[in-house]
Parts: structure tokens; C-alpha cells; sequence
């Protein structure tokens, strides 16, 4: 018993990692019909982001103080995905907004292995997986036999804040119901005065200040880095988008749970062990997207036309 | 706006295009670099010290001297579409000056180097890049002229011999392409360059002649005479090992690419045909070679039985093919992009389970080694060399023959299939499902069997692999390989047979070519991708029937003019998931 | 002085295909002008390129003597055009409030709530309803509602794609009648409509369109009047 529990607790710490990464799948999906590969990158240059801020920025003073470094770093990593999304989103997507489908996603094929091999080439010492900062934010919560790092509290508590924060905003702001509009329908949203390119650039930085912030908290959580977690943590991300039914909010997070307890649970309990955990998530998306492809938040309706 | 009319005047561009070839043709005999770099004297004495003989010119200088000369003849001359040639032209000059000029300035020479330094002048690639803007410039003032069309009316012999010399040439092109720069290996410091300069010579030339249509006529002649000019163009390949290219290493180099042409054909009925996105299909080829790998005989391989090669292949490809039938069967319920994301999920589990050598037949991280060679009927293995007709040809040849031989039979099928009744609704299927599904075609099954064509060819692919190299390892069928394998489709463009053939050549010649660049290998292969997609998105040998959709250009190659989030009829409709 | 719309020779092309073919027509300040013709006579396509969701190949759009057609949609609307596309085209996943407020979306003045105010006592259904979602509604609710979000934004000119499609006889008369409440309330009104009877009646100025090009226009009750519209589009003779 202890040990599903203390599997619970590790399955919903990367389903926290995994549902803020899939929250920038989500909402780009929802907007302009693109699946994101690069979003899963986004992530990675957030968590490198950050570990330069530390390593060059921060002064040695300040490193061990918990409240202020990780902010910092927070900030940083956020800021760095953002403005490597916005660059991509101008050079790469934009020039392809009205091409043919496959175009765009051959194009984010290509992002997330350029993005992938210049942190590899620049970054110094990225050829290996980096150490990251431990210094602040150690120790467990013992609850009863079952640990909950504090790290990987952190990562559930941000994950669920930030979430109902977006869907706050998404519901309820005038940016948010333009970004609805032009994902219903792009055109009279035009009619409405609606700049989607606006929108779309807006779409983007969301999802990339999320994922940068996963991303660093991922690192602070795992205490390393390297630039493989992006592809990983993409794909998991992209199933849990999927799950939870693409454009759904809630949905995104609530996969990402999903696909984190089935991953450590599979890698517990089921035949192959952590060796086929990945697997398992496979079969989980494969099912999903024969038996209910809407999702388990998406919606069925179409947009008129 | 006083520009464009200076530019439109017949004058003034006739006098930028003979300028722009006269100093094309003067930059080929000039100093390319002023001083010795530190990796040694640039290739063919274009240092300053070493440059003895400005008329004794050999390779990149003499091939810029060569595509010089001809822009002079063709700006001089009355030229049938000497704009669309001219700019070609220009442009090939063009890289070649910027492609030496960026390497000899970024190796250590720095703008001195390239320009003037202590006294001494060596403006060759200066002179280049300015030449390639003039002749460019002389093209601009007027729309480019149509395409001029040659007949091909011709007596057969004629055309026959027109064909012949057509190949021949195309052969004897690919020889030096390989050879540009040294055989392979890190023979020269400068190899990179000079393939690259090499290139932008080719590039150039065939840029001039497409604007001639010299190239348009030739595919129309060989579309004429199609049994004719297959046999010659198989001819031609059998032949490559006997041109210069004819060593070990390029031999082992061509098997590989072969290997991945005919699986890059095969993901062409997929997605190029279909229309249905693969992003685990080099699941397929890995499936095969280990299907192979234990039925022949490996060492590591636990079932211990050695069965002849033709039965290995027909069971690889039957075993490829069930898995493609059960990849492809949630295309019954699954499109689009999320039909890529299955694809993709089936490629990633077939990766894990061979890392983590599942029934013991992939052997793991230790892969199957030692798979035996083929041997010939009188007991010759595969990778010695032999002699033929007089020649000795290097080891790896018989595998070289064996490849060709499989891509003429998998593009014979290709061929066959995309005429055929299935093949018409695989592109119906494309260009619309739900029509298609309205004019009665089964969309399900043909999806199906589509997956299970393109898995069987894989399969096949795969089994000769496993053979080719002896070795065969989870490694070798990653995600990077699928994608790899993708944008050779779509390079070469989708739906076309050549293309395909012509993107795996490129994608796995250059990374040969350029391993001073390895390092940079991935990234240059991630930018290109994006490139292509924003600027040749229909690949570089479109499919005459994909031309128009994929490029939003209509029947005449015009795009059209611009509509931010216009709605030209073809634009993608909203994906949405198939909720019933 | 210059009328507040005026097209001249527009062309628009999809791709090969011409949809309009020299085009030209104008809208005075504070009439009514209507655009009739067959199904595939291009009207929707004038209408689409005039609020910039196309461009035209030749021509041109002035609004208020300036030029507009080189302006993408959303700025167009800015400086006061509405169209209400075909179809109607709401938000259907979100409420009526919600398409109210999408309608107001370039304004960010203090009246916003009192227009809105003012939709719902046109179309009290709305405003009974306004939490509940657009895509519920009836065709002819989901025209008034289509209406009021395009009144939203305070257009000079309002551009109606045949909103009377799919409407019963007496809903097509009830927004008839509302489009001549918004002439009398100042708004200038480009109509566009197959159902030529009850568009020429109610125009001040109407223009026949005929595979791509203008072929008629004049004085609505004129045109009622002429016999080859009467031949064409009304079923006589």
C-alpha cells in the first residue's frame, strides 16, 4: 500500500511537469491547428535558461537563498522560452500560416531538431547531461510512510495555480475571448477587429512562459538536465494534450496527471517494469485517440460554417 | 521606383549580364586568398603565393571559369528564355563566390584574407559574388519568360541517342559530385568547400538549362520512350562503379543510400500518395532486418536456423507488412495529425522493445552482430571485390548491384501502384477523404493497404540491410531516421519516384561529404527543413499532379498574390477530430 | 461630396478563377444599397474583399474617400465597416453576452454596456437568454444575434450577407424591418441578398450582379420595376 502510494505521489509530481507543457500544446493546437514539435524543446531551453542564470548571473552570495534564486530562475527561464517561441513562431510559422498542413508540421519537425542541436553545439558542457542546482529546497514532507519531496510539491502546486489562473484568464479577459474566437473561427474573428496574428503571437508566449517555467522546475526537481527531456517530456505532454482533449484547459492538466500515475504505476507494477513504462503511455494515447479522439474534455461540436 | 526603370531598360540589363559573366570569367582567374591559411594552401592554387598561372585552372576555379563562359555565350547570343538562364547561371556563380568566400574568411583568414591584405590583392571570390548580383540584377527588370518547349517529334533513333547522351551525362555527374573535394574521408582540409563550390557549379548549370528546358524535354522524351530510358538509366547506375566513384567506401556509401532510397520510396505511398503523415516508419525497416537477421543465421540470433535469401526476404517483408496493417488500422478512425502522433507512438514502442531486446531476438544494446554475407551462386561473398568485364571493382560492388536492382523493382512498383485503380483512390483519399468516401471508395481498406505496401517495401529494404551491414542494432531505426526518411519525401517531393530517390541521396551524401561539418550536422538538417518548407515547399522534383496543391500555385507555376489568411479554395479546412 | 463606400472596377480572383470581374458600384451616407444577383454572382465575394478577408487583383475600395483595400480586416473594421458574414458565422461554443462583447471588441469607450443594453431590447430573446450558447439558438435568433454583434462595434456601415437565408417568411419581415430601424437610427447599409423583392423594396439604390460584373443598377423601386430584373430574379415573364 505504502508503495502505490508513494507511486501516486511521483506519478502526479511529472504529471505536473507534463500538464504544464501540455497546456502550450493545447492552446497552439486549438488556434492554428499545429502540433507544436518544438514545444517540447520550448521546455528545455527554459530549464538551460535558467541554469545560466544561475551558473553567470546570480551573484555566489545569493545562490543558497532559496526565495530569491528560485524566482530568478523562474523569471529567467520563463522570459528565455518566450522570446526563443516568438522567434520561431516569426521566422518559422508564421510565413506558413495559410500553407498546406503537412508544411507547418515538417517545419516544427525541423525547429525542435535545430533548437535541440544549437543548445547541444553553444550551450558549454551540454554534449552531457548538466548538473542542476540543488542548494535550496531539500528535504521531504513525511506524510504518514510516504514522502512528498518538496521540490516535486512545488511542481503539483504550480501546475494547479497556474492552471485555474489560465482558465481564469482565458474565459473571462478580452484577450482570452479573442483567442477563443479565432479558434472557432478565424476569420469572422477577423470580422470582430480581431488581429490574429496578435492572438496567435499571444497564444504562443503563454504556452512557452509555461513550459519554461515547468522546465525549470523540472530541473530543480530531478537536479539535472540534458537537452534529451525535451522530446520525451514533449511527447508526453502531446498525449496528455491529446487525452485531455485538445483545447481543453483542464483537460490538458488533468491528462498530464494521468499520463504521469500511468507511467510510474506501469513502471511498478506491470509486466516489463520501468523498462516498458514508456510504452504503456504509448498504448494509453493509441486507445484514446481510437475509442474517444475528442478526448475526455474535447469538444464534440463543430464550428459552424 | 526610379530603380525599376533603370532595371527594365533592354540595355542596361544586356549590359549587367555581359558584364556580370566577363568578371565571372576574369574571378576565375584571379587570387582567391592572400595569404597561406593555417590549414594549409587553399585547393587549386588560389593562395596568393602559390598562384603561378592564372590560365592553368583546375577545379572550382575551372568549373567557375566553365559556367562563366557559357553565361557570356548566353548573354551575348540570342538565347531562347535568357532570363530564366541567365539568373540560374548567376546564382551558381553566386554561391560559388559566397561559399569560398565565407570558408576561407571564416577559417582563420578573416575579410583580409578574402580582400586585400599588406599589399597584396586577391579579390577572386569578391569578383565572383559580384557577378553572380550582376547577372541576377540583369534578369530582374522583366518577368521571367515561359519555359521554352522543344519537340519531341524526333526520329527514335534520335530521341534514343538523345536519352543515352542524357544518362550518360547524368552519370557521369553523379561520379563527380561524389568524387568533388577528394574520395570521401578527411582527405582535404578544404573537401567541404570544394564539394559545396561543386555543387553550386552543378546547381548553376542545371538552373540554365531547366531555363532552356533542356530538362523539362528531357523528361518528356524519356516519358515517350519510358521501357527505353529505364533500361539505360538502370544501365547507367550498374555502370557507376566503373567511373572514379568506383571505391570501397563510396560503394559501402551508395549501398547505404540505396538502402534508404527504396525505403524513402516506400514512405512515399504513404504519404506522398495516401496523403497519410509517418512518423515511425523506420520501424518497418528495422522489423525487417531483424526478421532477417534470425532467419539467417546470426550468431547472436537464438532461433539458431539459416534459411536462403530469398526466403528471408519474403518473410521479412510478410512480417514488415502484418505490422503495417495493424500500424495502419487506426487510420479507420484516427487523421491527420493525429494519425501522425499514432504512427509516431508505434515507432517509439518498436524502439523500446528492441532497446530492451524483447524475446531476445533484437539482442539489445548488444544489437545481432555478425549476420552472414550473401553469396553469389558460385560461392563469392557479397562484400569481396571482383572482377568485371576486365575491371576490378572495389568490395561492396555486388551489394551496390543488388541495391539498384532492388530500387528499379521497388520503383517499378511504385510506379505501378500509383496508376492503378488503387493508387487513383489513394490520391483521391488525399485531396479529400470524405469525397472519396462519397464516390465509393473503400477509404479504410485502402488506407490499410496502403500502410501495409509501404511497410512490405520497408521490409524488404530492411532484410538486404541487415545483410549490407552485418550488424544491425536498435540504433539504426530511432525517431531521427523517420524523420530523416520523411524529409527525404518531402525534399525530393511528394508523391515523385525520382524525388525520393534524389532526397535519400542528398540527405545521406552530404553528412559523407561534409564531416567537417559533423558537429553542425543535425543543425544545418533542422535548418534546412524549415527552409524547404518556406521556400520550396512542393520538394525539388514535384509530382506534376501535387505541384499545384502543395505550392498554392495554379497550373501555370504563378503564386498567388498575397492574402493574409485569404481563402483560396484549397486552403486546409479546420482539423477537427472525427467525433463519430 | 464622395459617397461613403465606393468600389471601383474591382477584380478577385481564387486562384485561376475570377469571382469578380470589374466591379463597381457605390453607397451614399445614410441609404440603403443592395447587391442582388444568382447564387455564385460574387456578391459574398465583394462583400469579403471589401472587409479585407480577400485582396483584389485589380480595383479599388475607398471608404470616406481613402482607400482600404490594401488594410487587413481587423483594421478595417477599426475605421468602421461591420459585415455580417453568410451563414452568420457566431461563436456558438460561447454565450450571447460573449459574442456581444466579441462584436465590441475594437471599442474600449464606456458605452459598450449601454449598446448592449440597447440589443436586447431590440431582440428581447437575446437578452432573455444572453448566459445561454449561441449555438443553440434558432436561425432566426442566431441572425438577430449575428445582427447585434455586428451593430456592436458602431459601424458607419453595415454589411448584411443575405440575412434573410433560411429564414421563415415572418422572421425574414421582422429582420427586414430592423435593418430599416438601423437606416433610421444613421447607420448606412450595404445589403446583400438572393431574396431581390424584399431587398429592392426597402433599398434606396440597388445594383445587379451577373456572373462577376455590375449589368443593372439603379433606384430600388426601379429596378423592381424593370422588366429583365422582374424576368430574372422574380419569376415573371
Amino acid at each position: 500500500m505504502t508503495t502505490l502510494l508513494q507511486q501516486l505521489v511521483y506519478g502526479l509530481i511529472l504529471g505536473g511537469t507534463v500538464g504544464l507543457i501540455a497546456l502550450g500544446y493545447t492552446m497552439v493546437y486549438g488556434i492554428v491547428q499545429l502540433i507544436n514539435f518544438a514545444h517540447g524543446e520550448i521546455f528545455m531551453v527554459g530549464a538551460f535558461g535558467a541554469l545560466a542564470t544561475f551558473t553567470w548571473v546570480i551573484p555566489e552570495g545569493v545562490k543558497g537563498t532559496w526565495y530569491i534564486t528560485l524566482p530568478l530562475m523562474v523569471i529567467a527561464g520563463a522570459v528565455v522560452s518566450m522570446v526563443i517561441a516568438l522567434i520561431i513562431e516569426r521566422l518559422a510559422y508564421k510565413p506558413l500560416r495559410n500553407a498546406p498542413r503537412l508544411a507547418p508540421l515538417i517545419t516544427a519537425l525541423g525547429v525542435s531538431v535545430a533548437l535541440k542541436e544549437a543548445v547541444r553545439i553553444w550551450y558549454p558542457g551540454a554534449t552531457a547531461p548538466l548538473p542542476f542546482p540543488k542548494e535550496f529546497l531539500t528535504g521531504s514532507i513525511e506524510l504518514g510512510s510516504i514522502l512528498i519531496p518538496k521540490t516535486g510539491l512545488l511542481i503539483i502546486v504550480v501546475a494547479v495555480v497556474l492552471t485555474v489562473l489560465l482558465q481564469v484568464y482565458i474565459n473571462t479577459s478580452r484577450m482570452g475571448r479573442a483567442m477563443r474566437a479565432t479558434a472557432q473561427d478565424p476569420d469572422t474573428a477577423r470580422l470582430m477587429g480581431i488581429n490574429p496574428d496578435r492572438t496567435i503571437v499571444l497564444t504562443f508566449a503563454i504556452g512557452a512562459v509555461l513550459a519554461g517555467v515547468a522546465g525549470v522546475l523540472y530541473g530543480v526537481h530531478i537536479n539535472n538536465i540534458s537537452i534529451d527531456i525535451g522530446f520525451q517530456n514533449g511527447i508526453f505532454a502531446f498525449t496528455a494534450a491529446v487525452l485531455g482533449g485538445i483545447g481543453s484547459i483542464r483537460g490538458a492538466v488533468i491528462g498530464g496527471f494521468v499520463i504521469g500515475l500511468v507511467k510510474t504505476i506501469a513502471g511498478q507494477y506491470f509486466p516489463g517494469g520501468t523498462q516498458y513504462d514508456y510504452v504503456w503511455i504509448f498504448v494509453v494515447l493509441i486507445a484514446v485517440l481510437v475509442f474517444r479522439p475528442q478526448g475526455l474534455f474535447g469538444e464534440t461540436e463543430r464550428v459552424r460554417a | 521606383m526610379s530603380e525599376k526603370t533603370f532595371f527594365t531598360n533592354p540595355a542596361v540589363s544586356r549590359v549587367l549580364g555581359v558584364a556580370g559573366a566577363v568578371l565571372a570569367v576574369i574571378a576565375a582567374m584571379l587570387p582567391w586568398s592572400t595569404f597561406l591559411l593555417n590549414k594549409g594552401a587553399y585547393p587549386d592554387k588560389a593562395t596568393l603565393q602559390f598562384f603561378d598561372a592564372p590560365f592553368e585552372l583546375t577545379g572550382f576555379r575551372w568549373e567557375l571559369l566553365i559556367i562563366g563562359v557559357v553565361a557570356l555565350v548566353c548573354a551575348v547570343a540570342k538565347v531562347p528564355a535568357q532570363r530564366r538562364v541567365l539568373r540560374g547561371l548567376g546564382a551558381g556563380i553566386f554561391a560559388i563566390g559566397l561559399i569560398n568566400f565565407g570558408f576561407i574568411a571564416s577559417a582563420g583568414g578573416g575579410l583580409g584574407a578574402v580582400t586585400a591584405l599588406d599589399g597584396t590583392f586577391a579579390f577572386g571570390s569578391v569578383a565572383a559574388l559580384v557577378a553572380g548580383v550582376l547577372l541576377v540584377l540583369a534578369t530582374i527588370g522583366q518577368p521571367l519568360e515561359e519555359i521554352p518547349r522543344w519537340s519531341t517529334k524526333l526520329p527514335t533513333p534520335v530521341a534514343y541517342l538523345g536519352l543515352v547522351v542524357s544518362f550518360a551525362a547524368l552519370l557521369y555527374v553523379v561520379s563527380l559530385t561524389l568524387t568533388a573535394g577528394g574520395q570521401g574521408g578527411a582527405a582535404s582540409p578544404y573537401s567541404g568547400p570544394m564539394f559545396l563550390s561543386f555543387l553550386g557549379f552543378a546547381g548553376g548549370m542545371f538552373a540554365g538549362a531547366a531555363g532552356l528546358g533542356v530538362l523539362k524535354w528531357i523528361s518528356r522524351l524519356s516519358e515517350q520512350h519510358r521501357v527505353f530510358s529505364i533500361v539505360v538509366l538502370l544501365l547507367c547506375a550498374l555502370s557507376l562503379p566503373f567511373t572514379d566513384a568506383g571505391s570501397e567506401y563510396w560503394m559501402t556509401v551508395a549501398a547505404n543510400i540505396g538502402v534508404y532510397a527504396a525505403t524513402a520510396i516506400g514512405l512515399n505511398i504513404v504519404v506522398g500518395l495516401a496523403g497519410l503523415l509517418d512518423l515511425g516508419y523506420v520501424a518497418f525497416l528495422g522489423i525487417g532486418a531483424f526478421v532477417a537477421a534470425n532467419l539467417s543465421g546470426a550468431a547472436a540470433s537464438q532461433l539458431g536456423i539459416h534459411l536462403p535469401f530469398y526466403l528471408v526476404v519474403i518473410i521479412s517483408a510478410a512480417i514488415a507488412g502484418i505490422f503495417g496493417a495493424i500500424v495502419g488500422s487506426p487510420t479507420l478512425r484516427v487523421r491527420g495529425d493525429y494519425l501522425a502522433i499514432v504512427t509516431l507512438a508505434f515507432g517509439e514502442i518498436f524502439q523500446i522493445a528492441a532497446r530492451n531486446n524483447i524475446g531476445g531476438l533484437t539482442g539489445g544494446s548488444n544489437a545481432m552482430p555478425n549476420i552472414p554475407a550473401l553469396e553469389w551462386f558460385d560461392g563469392t561473398a557479397f562484400n569481396e571485390s571482383i572482377t568485371l568485364f576486365g575491371a576490378k571493382l572495389p568490395s561492396g560492388v555486388l551489394y551496390y548491384f543488388l541495391i539498384v536492382l532492388l530500387i528499379a523493382a521497388v520503383m517499378t512498383v511504385f510506379a505501378n501502384l500509383k496508376n492503378s485503380r488503387m493508387g487513383r483512390a489513394w490520391i483521391a483519399i488525399r485531396e479529400d477523404e470524405d469525397a472519396a468516401r462519397a464516390m465509393g471508395i473503400k477509404t479504410g481498406q485502402a488506407k490499410i493497404l496502403a500502410f501495409l505496401c509501404g511497410a512490405v517495401l520497408a521490409g524488404i529494404a530492411g532484410a538486404v540491410f541487415a545483410h549490407k551491414t552485418s550488424t544491425v542494432s536498435y540504433e539504426s531505426f530511432l525517431f531521427m531516421e523517420s524523420v530523416t526518411l520523411l524529409a527525404a519525401v518531402i525534399l525530393g517531393g511528394m508523391g515523385s519516384i525520382p524525388g525520393a530517390v534524389l532526397g535519400a541521396s542528398l540527405l545521406f551524401v552530404l553528412p559523407e561529404k561534409l564531416r567537417e561539418f559533423s558537429d553542425y550536422r543535425l543543425l544545418i538538417f533542422g535548418l534546412a527543413l524549415i527552409l524547404i518548407m518556406r521556400f520550396r515547399p512542393q520538394g525539388l522534383i514535384p509530382d506534376a499532379h501535387r505541384r499545384a496543391e502543395l505550392a498554392g500555385e495554379d497550373a501555370e507555376g504563378h503564386t498567388l498574390q498575397d492574402k493574409p489568411g485569404g481563402d483560396e479554395p484549397e486552403q486546409p479546412k479546420p482539423q477537427e477530430v472525427p467525433a463519430r | 461630396m464622395s459617397p461613403l463606400l465606393e468600389v471601383r472596377n474591382l477584380s478577385v480572383a481564387y486562384g485561376a478563377i475570377e469571382a469578380v470581374r470589374d466591379i463597381s458600384f457605390s453607397v451614399e451616407e445614410g441609404q440603403i444599397v443592395s447587391l442582388i444577383g444568382a447564387n455564385g454572382a460574387g456578391k459574398t465575394t465583394t462583400l469579403r474583399t471589401i472587409s479585407g478577408l480577400l485582396r483584389p487583383t485589380r480595383g479599388e475600395v475607398l471608404f470616406r474617400g481613402r482607400p482600404i483595400h490594401r488594410q487587413a480586416a481587423h483594421e478595417i473594421l477599426a475605421s468602421g465597416i461591420a459585415h455580417c458574414p453568410e451563414g452568420r458565422r457566431l461563436f456558438g461554443r460561447m454565450t450571447v453576452e460573449e459574442n456581444l462583447q466579441l462584436g465590441a471588441y475594437v471599442r474600449n469607450d464606456t458605452g459598450i454596456e449601454a449598446d448592449m443594453q440597447r440589443v436586447y431590447e431590440l431582440f428581447p430573446v437575446l437578452g432573455e437568454r444572453r448566459q445561454n450558447k449561441a449555438g443553440l439558438f434558432s436561425g432566426g435568433e442566431q441572425q438577430m444575434l449575428a445582427i447585434g454583434r455586428a451593430m456592436m462595434s458602431k459601424p458607419k456601415l453595415l454589411m448584411l450577407d443575405e440575412p434573410s437565408m433560411g429564414l421563415s417568411p415572418i422572421m425574414t419581415q421582422r429582420i427586414f424591418d430592423t435593418i430599416k430601424e438601423l437606416q433610421a437610427d444613421g447607420t448606412t447599409i450595404l445589403l446583400v441578398e438572393q431574396n431581390a423583392l424584399a431587398a429592392l423594396a426597402l433599398s434606396d439604390r440597388g445594383y445587379v450582379i451577373d456572373l462577376g460584373s455590375t449589368t443593372l443598377e439603379g433606384p430600388g423601386l426601379d429596378l423592381l420595376a424593370d422588366q429583365r430584373v422582374r424576368a430574372a430574379y422574380l419569376g415573371e415573364g
